[in-house]
């Protein structure tokens, strides 16, 4: 995929330190390669969720890294992935984004594949003399945690487990908002396109400092749970926490002391859902739930569980990227998905009152980078006051850099290597 | 039948809130609006339930207060300095509205847009609308807005303009 064996002449060490790195890495051709080829293209990529294809025959395609796959559910109702790719002459397979198929027919020869990947017909077979199941589509490895699924092109490397490390906690906290423990995926994603670097995305999302200076303009407009953590330097409770592997988290919940506030409603507001959580759980257990509410964390490299949001970082050229959003439904509880979709469409995409403004200053970040030759970025605010915790996650200010460095230490790792 | 007293008068009305969009005059804008307002950015065709599916927008009356409101502070830097835009409408189609003296016009559009906050390149959005007003204001009120994109199912750049 691309150049000869992956031989870079970028010096990942020298660019990536620990209190600043190298605007190169946001405009360097270069670098950009060996992303795809080392993050992308061997390591593990978030795809999308079981829900969204619920029955046979149902897919979504999607890209990973550079490579268009299909996620489809077969005949046994397992959730496989393709590469999008017909293995005879290479054509795509399947040119829409979603959709139903009980054959993917390759428009070019007619080779025909069952919902489970199989070749199953090649037109005028008499010409063709080799065995069928050698030409079956290519699946790379794929595993799901909760329902949120990943591959990962390469053949040999660490599991999705080990990737994900302590960040399933994350997700376990998200699900565990779902009366049935589960969230579902099945608003349809919002596509965003920003004129940035991919990597401007998991940075800003999970950083604290910027709320109260990009998004002023939401703050002074608009009545919400962020109001708690734009006031002094001294008051704010939130923290940022760096999970380790790249994952990186603002913890709000250090500042709410109420149940739902996340949701910026009292629990009288949504009585069924309160209903349906605390019978599952109890009624000590449900209300720290919804006290503490959803992760607000970007999972290495392209999965942000943007608290009500489930949120996809799409790198697209090396000064482009596209984030995708959905609301994070959830199963048992489909009262709140109306206030959800609207949630949804003000915090993330186009014309939404936050990230709007987001992408502006990213697009005004990529191209003074573009016009430097010396450009460092410094990242060390808050190295002499974050803590370690028992379970080794590093923990700061709300405003500290700490995510930012987590994200790049976890970077290096894998550039370096 | 939408008599041609009313076709003119309707014609009158889209060009008004089209020049009002395009120079980001955001309190005469507003006060096109009546209280059941419905301002829709859809993805794709929008043949979908806005209460279940996500849209790009889907505004109510009080939600494109805030979206005034927010422009307005001097801190929306999406918009700052707002984006010179000009549209050019057009293959109107005039319809009876569901309700006595409601009427409904359809048109295409295309709508240049400078992106002069970021990248200073010149963004052309265009589409259908489908737009219903009664009477009221000046002449007419607007209760429903729906922009259809050419390209609404692709990914697009910032919209937090008036469309």
């Amino acid at each position: 995929m691309g150049r000869m064996d992956n031989f870079s002449p970028v010096d990942y060490g020298e660019l990536v330190q620990e209190d600043r790195i190298h605007g190169s890495l946001y405009i360097d051709d270069q670098v950009y390669d060996d992303e795809m080829d080392r993050i992308f293209h061997k390591g593990w990529v978030f795809v999308g969720h079981e829900s969204e294809i619920p029955k046979h025959g149902d897919y979504v395609t999607r890209l990973v890294g550079k490579q268009s796959v299909v996620m489809m559910r077969g005949k046994d109702m397992q959730v496989r992935i393709f590469l999008n790719r017909c293995q005879h002459r290479g054509n795509q397979l399947c040119p829409q984004k979603e959709g139903n198929k009980r054959a993917f027919s390759c428009p070019y020869h007619g080779w025909a594949y069952n919902t489970e990947g199989e070749l199953k017909d090649v037109p005028f077979a008499g010409g063709f003399d080799k065995p069928f199941s050698d030409f079956n589509l290519e699946q790379p490895r794929t595993d799901d945690y909760r329902g949120f699924v990943w591959a990962c092109l390469a053949e040999e490397g660490i599991s999705l487990l080990e990737h994900l490390g302590r960040s399933t906690e994350l997700f376990d906290r998200a699900c565990g908002l779902a009366p049935e423990g589960e969230v579902d995926l099945t608003a349809g994603w919002d596509r965003h396109q920003y004129l940035s670097n991919w990597k401007m995305l998991p940075e800003n999302d999970t950083d604290g400092y910027h709320v109260n200076f990009t998004h002023r303009s939401f703050v002074e407009a608009i009545d919400s749970q962020y109001n708690d953590f734009v006031q002094d330097e001294d008051t704010i409770e939130g923290v940022v926490i760096d999970w380790g592997m790249g994952h990186t988290e603002i913890d709000f919940s250090r500042g709410y002391k109420e149940p739902l506030k996340w949701l910026g409603v009292t629990p009288e507001r949504v009585p069924e859902y309160v209903a349906a959580l605390t019978e599952k759980h109890g009624e000590d257990k449900a209300m720290e739930l919804l006290r503490v509410g959803p992760p607000h964390a970007c999972i290495f490299p392209n999965l942000f569980l943007g608290e009500m949001n489930i949120v996809i970082f799409q790198p697209d050229g090396v000064g482009g990227c596209v984030q995708w959003h959905t609301p994070m439904f959830l199963k048992g509880a489909p009262q709140l998905n109306y206030r959800l979709l609207r949630q949804s469409e003000g915090a993330m995409g186009p014309s939404s009152f936050l990230v709007a403004d987001d992408a502006t200053i990213a697009q005004l970040t990529q191209r003074t980078l573009e016009e430097g030759q010396k450009n460092w970025c410094d990242l060390s605010r808050g190295m002499g006051r974050e803590i370690e915790e028992e379970n080794g996650n590093l923990v700061s200010h709300m405003t500290d850099e700490t995510n930012n460095r987590g994200f790049w230490k976890h970077y290096k790792t894998i550039m370096v290597a | 039948m939408v008599t041609d007293a009313d076709e003119k008068a309707l014609t009158r009305f889209v060009y008004r809130e089209a020049r009002f969009a395009d120079e980001s005059k955001y309190d005469e804008w507003e006060a096109l609006w009546d209280d059941d307002a419905v301002y829709w950015v859809p993805r794709g065709e929008g043949d979908f339930d806005p209460a279940k599916h996500v849209s790009h927008l889907f505004d109510h009356r009080q939600r494109i207060a805030t979206r005034i409101r927010q422009l307005k502070t001097g801190y929306r830097y999406s918009q700052i300095p707002v984006s010179p835009m000009r549209r050019i409408i057009s293959n109107m189609e005039f319809f009876d509205g569901e309700k006595d003296g409601e009427l409904e016009v359809q048109y295409n559009f295309i709508l240049a847009e400078l992106a002069i906050q970021s990248t200073h390149e010149t963004i052309y959005w265009t589409g259908r609308v489908t737009l219903k007003v009664r009477p009221g204001g000046d002449d007419f009120l607007m209760f429903y807005k729906k922009i259809v994109l050419v390209n609404g199912d692709e990914p697009i750049t910032s919209l937090s303009f008036l469309i």
